[in-house]
């Protein structure tokens, strides 16, 4: 038997039985009090100018770490991006193999979290603000070359072999015919990239890499909700203006949505804006650089690590490797099925009130901004340590990414086809359900699939916090500076995650294809 | 996100008219952008190794530090003073580096980017193990004989324990250790809960947590987030004599016996980039430090010490092997 369309979506909302059922025997409840006074000052943020002298710096830290990280990885990333290509390598040197071996070698450094990057980074080179950059930039650049060549390779090769039989050179062939169908894609790409990198800027600031979240993390655990709460307003306004900046640019250049059906054609009249956006981008990078004291010649100081001692590996090795890698692997799941299933699950229960809606988006909002972290901590406050409580704070915050998504979608479906449902008298929810999400189910568990291999590598970050799974271990691996166990834990999170990658592809091209 | 790009087609052309003159705004806006002043953004470890080098030459900076063990502002405010102490009794500019982790300590420490730290007994033992020439200059009086202190939420139940055996009240309890390289938050407390049998796994939940810093634990216990944890007995002592603890919501339950833990450690180079007799120097500034003199009563009052007294490495050997059972040292 096969679920109707627009049902699909809902489907890893099940989880949420299980959940139901066990979260209550997680419950202590001896911290309601406190999550209380949290939520309460969330509308009394402290005004002191001390505070929030404070934390504009560390905002100011993380927005600058946030825009080179993201600048430099699409400087790479696009060449990567090119270089991996296999049509290029086709049209110029008649053979695949090089970009199969390139594509093969940048799966690695994507495999692991900015975070691991970072950590790793501050133990070889010291504590310095080019360790943030680069850790952002490491695994972001082999991203964007992921999708540029995705990109490239995925475009129709009339154009390309219609100017190469015409004799023209194949560079200008290249460049002619698939220049400017792949800018559009990649603009759009782009932009949505630099939101990615300051939720990691944040996240990597928790950790102790500098900036704002570093604020977070303490007024959280000294319990100073108000200034927390500054914190986060700050955080959330900056936000929420790059994300509207960025949407409104991509409909202004008319570039194609994230999630959209309706495939509209862009029109070359924003070449000027562009270029001109392009251009102030450099002296303003140059100036975050100076101003962050990021000097990349810093990175090449290298220092040896501390000697490993005699017969480590065997300690490394009798780890409970298994146990850990079963949690992070349940801990992915749970948290993608929360996250997935929850959004559409969500946005029905509100469509009859006109401001839930509003109140979904706000939701949302705060979700993508938590570092999740943040996020496992408070919840401990009420719940006792479990791979469900890290699930939760995990799947929260990707509920905000994908929520956002999912309601993008809906709205550029169209309204045509809800209203007419509703007019011949079907309910709010069915409407929405059968006019809206019926179109978009498939594409959107499909981002799903993609979304769920993110969640694995991101299993890492409230395991560190909740103590399960492989991030448990390697906090105590970092502060035991047992280089043996770090080196065992990279190896077995890049093994899972590329085979989770592989998996999520299987399961996106098959929900595209049907 | 790659199925919907994938499947956007485009079609960008540009007119080479527009195009030069968006490259000529575009330039001005560079150039006005360019000659605009930039505030500097990052205060602390900004300097690259380079350039800090370089200043070392012409004017060395006698960087400390502290691993991260109590709320900021209370760090702030004690190594500000100590740094300007210092200052004073030494004639050499000093800077105080705040951190957010015990690890980036031992980490700063060992790539050179902090010449004193104020370590803790594990970290201090991890910092040397790394940095072999590192030389232990001093210790407050009480960290001879430091000890740990269990609190308990009083609404939890728990009693206070009459002997170490009595920790085993704590398995199927919500417990939270401060940082997870703590000697006081963590190494000694565990240590004391195996003597007495419990495991980590035995705690609510099957882990305990790793609250951050000692003042976290007791917020965290009295407001009954978890039912018990462990800290540094000065710490607790501060807490209650400020009142940030407050008696009626979190109690002591038992105090550990003694045990070696924080100690002043320098580079082993410092002689060379200071001058002959440099760390000499240092550590009997430290050691001068007495309650008579104003500013020093300040600095001994935030340490919760009378004075300081020299410290050897062999005092921590202890430590070492306590860490080493619980494979925090390898």
């Amino acid at each position: 038997m096969r679920p109707a369309a627009p049902l699909l979506p809902l489907l890893p909302a099940l989880v949420l039985l299980p959940v139901a059922l066990l979260l209550p025997g997680l419950l202590h409840g001896g911290g309601w009090d406190l999550l209380g006074q949290f939520l309460l000052a969330a509308l009394r943020p402290s005004g002191d100018p001390l505070v929030l002298g404070s934390l504009l710096g560390g905002l100011g830290i993380t927005v600058g770490m946030a825009l080179l990280g993201w600048a430099t990885s699409l400087l790479l990333g696009v060449p990567l991006g090119l270089l991996s290509s296999r049509l290029l390598w086709r049209s110029l040197a008649g053979s695949e193999l090089p970009a199969e071996l390139l594509r093969r070698l940048l799966a690695v450094p994507r495999s692991i979290h900015e975070l691991i990057w970072g950590l790793l980074l501050l133990q070889l080179v010291g504590q310095q603000p080019a360790v943030a950059v680069l850790a952002i930039t490491i695994p972001f650049s082999a991203l964007v070359a992921r999708v540029v060549s995705d990109l490239l390779d995925a475009l129709p090769e009339r154009n390309l072999q219609g100017l190469l039989a015409a004799g023209t050179p194949a560079p200008a062939a290249l460049l002619t015919a698939l220049g400017p169908p792949l800018l559009p894609g990649l603009i759009s790409y782009g932009g949505y990239r630099l939101e990615c990198a300051l939720r990691s800027a944040t996240l990597l600031g928790v950790f102790g890499l500098g900036g704002l979240g570093n604020e977070l993390l303490l007024t959280l655990q000294s319990l100073q909700f108000h200034e927390l709460w500054s914190g986060l307003w700050l955080l959330l306004a900056v936000m929420l203006a790059l994300e509207a900046l960025v949407s409104a640019l991509r409909r202004r250049w008319s570039m194609p949505a994230r999630l959209a059906l309706a495939q509209r054609q862009p029109v070359g009249r924003s070449s000027r804006e562009l270029l001109l956006v392009a251009a102030a981008l450099v002296p303003l990078l140059l100036g975050v650089g100076r101003a962050l004291a990021v000097d990349p010649a810093a990175l090449l100081h290298w220092q040896a690590l501390p000697p490993l001692p005699p017969g480590g590996w065997q300690g490394a090795l009798a780890l409970p490797w298994l146990a850990m890698v079963g949690q992070t692997v349940l801990l992915t799941l749970v948290a993608a099925a929360l996250a997935v299933g929850g959004a559409p699950l969500l946005l029905l229960l509100v469509a009859p009130w006109p401001w839930g809606g509003w109140l979904l988006r706000l939701l949302w909002a705060l979700g993508r901004l938590w570092p999740p972290p943040l996020t496992a901590l408070l919840l401990l406050f009420v719940f006792k340590p479990s791979l469900l409580t890290a699930a939760l704070a995990l799947g929260f915050h990707n509920l905000g990414i994908l929520g956002r998504l999912l309601l993008e979608g809906v709205e550029a479906a169209g309204p045509e086809r809800e209203e007419a449902l509703r007019c011949s008298g079907s309910g709010t929810r069915l409407a929405l359900l059968y006019g809206r999400f019926s179109g978009l189910a498939r594409a959107y568990l499909a981002y799903g699939a993609y979304r769920a291999d993110v969640i694995l590598r991101e299993t890492v970050v409230v395991g560190m916090v909740a103590g399960t799974g492989l991030g448990s271990q390697l906090r105590e691996s970092l502060s035991a500076f047992a280089f043996d166990q770090l080196a065992l834990l990279l190896a077995a999170y890049a093994l899972l995650t590329l085979l989770g990658e592989d998996l999520s592809d299987r399961a996106r091209r098959a929900l595209l294809r049907a | 996100m790659t199925l919907s790009l994938s499947r956007a087609l485009a079609r960008t052309t540009g007119r080479g008219r527009e195009r030069s003159a968006a490259v000529a705004t575009g330039l001005s806006l560079a150039l006005l952008t360019a000659v605009l002043p930039t505030p500097p953004l990052a205060p602390g470890l900004g300097t690259p190794p380079a350039a800090q080098a370089e200043a070392a030459k012409q004017r060395p900076l006698l960087r400390i530090s502290a691993i991260p063990d109590q709320n900021p502002e209370k760090l702030n405010r004690l190594y500000g003073s100590v740094a300007s102490e210092l200052s004073r009794q030494l004639g050499v500019p000093v800077k105080y580096v705040p951190l957010t982790d015990y690890a980036a300590a031992v980490t700063a420490f060992r790539t050179g980017d902090l010449d004193l730290v104020w370590f803790g007994g594990l970290t201090g033992v991890q910092a040397r193990l790394q940095k072999p020439n590192a030389r232990v200059l001093a210790q407050r009086d009480i960290d001879v004989s430091f000890k740990s202190i269990f609190i308990a939420n009083t609404r939890s139940g728990l009693k206070t324990v009459r002997n170490i055996d009595g920790l085993r009240e704590l398995k199927g309890r919500r417990f939270t250790f401060g940082s997870e390289s703590s000697t006081s938050g963590r190494l000694m407390p565990q240590y004391f809960l195996a003597q007495a049998g419990v495991k980590l796994k035995d705690f609510a939940g099957g882990a305990p947590g790793f609250s951050g810093s000692h003042d976290a634990t007791i917020a965290l216990v009295q407001s009954g987030a978890y039912d018990a944890g462990a800290v540094n007995e000065q710490v607790w002592r501060a807490s209650l004599h400020n009142g940030k603890a407050n008696r009626a919501k979190v109690m002591a339950i038992w105090k550990s016996p003694g045990y070696p833990d924080y100690h002043w450690i320098a580079q082993g180079n410092l002689d060379q980039r200071f001058g002959k007799g440099f760390t000499t120097k240092l550590q009997k500034a430290i050691l001068s430090w007495r309650p008579s003199d104003p500013q020093q009563k300040v600095i001994l009052g935030l340490f919760g010490a009378q004075q300081f007294i020299p410290a050897s490495p062999g005092e921590y050997t202890r430590i070492e092997q306590v860490g080493r059972e619980i494979g925090k040292i390898r």
